[in-house]
């Protein structure tokens, strides 16, 4: 199917340049070649073969149209046809101005460098863009794929609400938009077998689920419906990646079962490669709904997915969505009121909500960069202009039009910025590899699309185009300028002309300033998020990270329903633990910080009526053993800390931390007192810890109540192990002692607490990269601006500076009028450049959920950083003009 | 010939690849759309044409009057889109003529000097 279609992207830019009258000609044309060269040479030559004739005829499309806007050139007597000589004419302006480019190979390869970078760094994040957000998923038809969500009221519109059964039941009975509505839920498990147990993502699904997102399996089957029933769903389906890993890629599996979460299940399927949606999914099983469960609407934790129906639009599936959820809403008024649905494109539901704001910023960050770029290039350009003065005006005087030159200078810069394109390229490749290695192969799953970015035909294709458009950007104001030559005033002998010269300059001194502009925000962004990233993975986090090992595991219900047996399993791990070599002391929590999860319940505080008892405040839930806060190194900062004696059978007591003895004892001493979690038994607070990081992102000083394991045992464990010396040393016998207790058990996420943290915060240190390689871009950009602007200007300065050096002025003077200029071009940029950041950090503030706070300090100091850089370039040029000898500048003439 | 005609024929001047590209239409008669024109010329002049500079040429000699065309039916292999047929016109075919005519005029009494070696 996929076989027959060409890569859209470039058909697209074919019918979108090439006139509407011959698209069906030239666009069938080439598909029909396509088809053919597809099965003869493979799919893949083709697609390169289809991309590069798009391309060429694109742009031969594009000369077409640009030469029918600007006109026909000079009428040429000898020329029958002047169609033929427009086209021979402009060949003849890229030869010419191939041999301007080479004569003047220093410039070129200046304007290259700079362009190369520029384009570069924007093909760079558009590839990420489009592997991560514009086909994040390797799933046929993604654009019939919809997904739905519950909406809240209160929620910004991104945020996706899982669906409660009875909901989604209801939505797929009472809809025909659909073809297959399909619901999954995530299921993490316990893979048990010949080898180490194992934790792996797995998914229930619905039987629909497969035919849904459209995928069939390469071995055996996938579920029937009769499957979506208790007591008959214990088959699985699993990943490529699984069956290779644990069974070897054995052919004879169907039928084999498997033991997850201590539970028999059959094997019915395995999917091809590559395939693991949602979420790197290694395992799936039915979604099978008891009675009493499918009728929940209050217990939301589905995701919905759907297949249009042939003929349907999304529109169509949000508008029979949309009446069906007012109807439950009617009719539900305790569950589902103000509850509404939302429907969205597959790649918007899956969308990682961070992700996008993180590569737009990216993205505008880069353009900026090759806005710069393109200021000083257009600078180059200008001076490069005013030598030409003569040359051009000349030309003109011989009859040559106005049109006829900026043509030929716009040509000039496509043709330079072609030849950027093969550096922008290679920059990509080196960029997209960098970001590629970076992420922790552990993350890979959670980004959908991370494997496939990469420099193909779409990314070269992007930066064609943006080539094209940026060599208009840059080329066109020193065209337009340099074709409209004050005639006399260039013919006339020295040629050193006063008013366009004096306009020219002005000119260029904004677009210098305009650099410098542009360059502050930049740095002061990159500043920000450097410093924000150094914070969170160096500064005070609450507890100890350093010398810590961590470990979760999840004891499943059919083995550890009772708590004694939940006990059992959690003495004798930290038993074993605390015998290891090293180890100094084994925290047991069920959550620990920079985790991916976390436990929360409304708490109620005796004597204290909750204002609102709908929405009652949240605290954040841990259940310790007696060892957690010290082996964390949080603070006891009042009372006691747990100890051997908080037994199951002792009274129930809590510590709560400081944040919490805030909001709920506001002034107030809170030992003593009682509080209560959900409908659990009232605790009595015996203690108050010091506040830590849960997570940089969202849960930084969180109210928190613990509560000794031993009166609370979780099913969910994460272990903190202090140890002296080398950690991944110990992860081996780590391993080994959990293994000695229950063989079936997996233990997962063991790591240093360094690493942890470090992984929780992955994006932010992108982030903090990328901007800090486009701050420097900018900085050396604008730095090499002001430069050459100083060093030109001085050049035509010469005559005037050597007059001015013959009657008498010292080097102090001359340094004061060169560098004076700089100067005010400076502040003048720098004073732009600060309100630009403020607008800039305010928006960055936003993006990054209010994590990096803005800092006039910094604003402050970056502007000192960028002034005097531009001083100091500024500078050399002046000393140089100091040196002039007024007897050979005045000869110059 | 009338000399009324005479000059309107020669009113229309062909280019060489013109001229190529109006005999290869006229070779393959009913069959005539830019795929196997290119491929006819390719194989009968053994040069290189480039699907850009066809379709200029083609436009331009239907703009001159030399070619008429018309749609196909939308097809299938070529992703829903239409074919565009060729056909040499009467102008075209004098045109032709006219060419052909002066070009052998020209190459009269040269031949032998070109089989020199």
């Amino acid at each position: 199917m996929s076989m027959h279609t060409p890569p859209r992207l470039f058909a697209r830019l074919l019918a979108l340049v090439v006139p509407r009258s011959t698209a069906d000609e030239v666009l069938g044309d080439l598909h029909e070649e396509f088809v053919d060269l597809a099965a003869t040479a493979g799919r893949q030559r083709a697609r390169s073969w289809y991309a590069a004739q798009a391309i060429r005829l694109a742009s031969r499309s594009m000369v077409h149209r640009v030469a029918a806007v600007v006109g026909p050139g000079p009428a040429d007597p000898l020329a029958p046809n002047p169609g033929d000589s427009y086209m021979r004419s402009l060949a003849s302006d890229v030869r010419r101005a191939g041999r301007t480019m080479f004569k003047r190979p220093a410039v070129s390869a200046l304007v290259i460098l700079t362009l190369g970078l520029g384009l570069g760094a924007n093909a760079t994040i558009f590839g990420g863009i489009d592997a991560l957000i514009l086909r994040p998923f390797t799933i046929p038809d993604l654009d019939r794929l919809v997904m739905v969500a519950e909406t809240e009221p209160g929620t910004s519109a991104d945020t996706q609400e899982t669906v409660s059964p009875a909901n989604y039941l209801d939505w797929k009975a009472q809809t025909d938009a659909f073809e297959h509505l399909a619901a999954f839920g995530w299921w993490d498990v316990n893979l048990a077998g010949q080898e180490e147990a194992e934790r792996v993502a797995g998914f229930f699904v619905t039987a629909n689920f497969f035919p849904a997102v459209g995928v069939a399996p390469s071995l055996g089957r996938t579920f029937m419906t009769d499957e979506e029933v208790r007591g008959n769903h214990r088959r699985a389906v699993l990943s490529h990646a699984l069956w290779q890993r644990r069974f070897g890629g054995d052919r004879d599996i169907l039928g084999k079962t498997v033991l997850l979460d201590t539970e028999p299940f059959e094997i019915v399927g395995v999917m091809p490669e590559g395939f693991g949606f949602p979420l790197g999914a290694d395992v799936w099983a039915p979604l099978a709904l008891d009675p009493k469960a499918a009728m929940r609407r209050d217990d939301r934790y589905l995701s919905v997915v759907g297949r249009l129906s042939p003929g349907r639009t999304i529109d169509d599936a949000k508008a029979q969505i949309a009446l069906v959820a007012q109807r439950l809403e009617q009719q539900y008024p305790v569950t589902n009121k103000d509850r509404g649905a939302r429907v969205v494109t597959m790649v918007q539901g899956m969308r990682d909500q961070g992700l996008g704001p993180m590569l737009s910023l990216w993205q505008a960050s880069a353009c900026l960069v090759l806005l710069i770029a393109c200021a000083n290039i257009a600078n180059l350009l200008l001076a490069r202009g005013a030598e030409r003065q003569r040359e051009l005006a000349v030309r003109a005087a011989l009859g040559a039009s106005r049109s006829r030159i900026v043509r030929e200078l716009l040509v000039e810069s496509v043709v330079l910025a072609c030849a950027a394109i093969p550096l922008a390229l290679g920059v990509a490749w080196v960029g997209i590899r960098l970001i590629r290695i970076n992420l922790p192969p552990r993350l890979v799953r959670f980004v959908d699309g991370w494997t496939s970015m990469g420099v193909d035909e779409r990314v070269f294709g992007f930066t064609v185009l943006l080539a094209l458009a940026t060599a208009i950007v840059f080329g066109l104001l020193p065209a337009l300028r340099a074709s409209r030559p004050a005639l006399n005033e260039s013919l006339k002998e020295g040629g050193r002309s006063a008013s366009a010269g004096r306009q020219r300059q002005r000119l260029r001194k904004g677009l210098v300033i305009a650099e410098i502009a542009l360059a502050l925000p930049l740095l002061v962004a990159s500043g920000m998020s450097t410093l924000g990233a150094h914070r969170f993975l160096n500064g005070p986090q609450g507890y100890e990270p350093d010398g810590l090992l961590t470990m979760r595991a999840v004891l499943p219900d059919a083995k550890y329903l009772q708590p004694e047996a939940r006990r059992r399993f959690t003495d004798d791990v930290v038993a074993r633990l605390s015998v290891l070599p090293g180890v100094r002391s084994v925290g047991l929590s069920n959550v620990l910080p920079s985790s991916n999860n976390n436990s929360s319940r409304a708490i109620e505080v005796e004597a204290v009526p909750t204002s609102d008892p709908a929405n009652p405040p949240l605290v954040d839930n841990r259940l310790v053993g007696p060892a957690f806060l010290g082996t964390m190194q949080i603070p006891v900062l009042q009372g006691r800390n747990f100890s051997d004696a908080d037994r199951a059978d002792s009274l129930p007591v809590a510590i709560i931390s400081k944040s919490a003895a805030e909001r709920h004892f506001p002034g107030a001493d809170p030992i003593g007192r009682k509080i209560r979690l959900g409908t659990d038994p009232w605790l009595t607070v015996v203690g108050v810890s010091g506040d830590y990081i849960q997570q940089w992102f969202n849960r930084r000083n969180a109210p928190t109540v613990y509560r000794p394991y031993a009166q609370a045992p979780s099913a969910y464990l994460a272990i903190g192990v202090r140890a002296d010396g080398d950690l991944a040393a110990l992860i081996p016998a780590a391993r080994a002692a959990v293994r000695e207790v229950d063989p079936a058990q997996p233990i997962f996420d063991v790591m240093p607490m360094r690493q942890a943290l470090a992984e929780k915060t992955i994006g932010l240190q992108y982030i903090a990269a990328i901007m800090a390689v486009f701050g420097l871009l900018a900085l050396v950009l604008a730095v090499v601006g002001v430069y050459s602007l100083m060093a030109f200007v001085i050049t035509q300065r010469t005559h005037e500076i050597g007059v001015r050096i013959a009657l008498g002025a010292k080097r102090g003077d001359v340094i004061r009028l060169t560098v004076g200029q700089s100067a005010r071009m400076t502040a003048a940029g720098a004073i732009l450049g600060l309100m630009l950041s403020a607008a800039l950090s305010r928006g960055l503030e936003t993006a990054l959920f209010g994590i990096i706070s803005s800092d006039v300090r910094i604003s402050l100091g970056f502007a000192a950083i960028l002034i005097t850089a531009a001083l100091a370039a500024g500078y050399v040029p002046a000393r140089r003009a100091t040196k002039i000898d007024p007897i050979i500048a005045l000869r110059a003439e | 010939m009338p000399d009324r005609q005479k000059k309107a024929e020669r009113e229309i001047y062909l280019g060489e690849f013109e001229q190529i590209v109006l005999l290869a239409i006229l070779r393959l008669d009913q069959d005539a759309y830019a795929i196997p024109v290119r491929e006819e010329i390719e194989a009968r002049t053994g040069r290189r044409v480039a699907r850009g500079a066809l379709y200029t040429a083609l436009e331009r000699l239907e703009a001159k009057a030399c070619l008429s065309s018309r749609m196909s039916e939308p097809l299938p292999e070529r992703g829903g889109r239409s074919r565009r047929y060729y056909t040499v016109t009467p102008a075209g075919l004098a045109a032709l003529r006219a060419s052909r005519a002066a070009l052998l005029a020209l190459w009269k009494g040269v031949e032998s000097r070109l089989e020199r070696p």
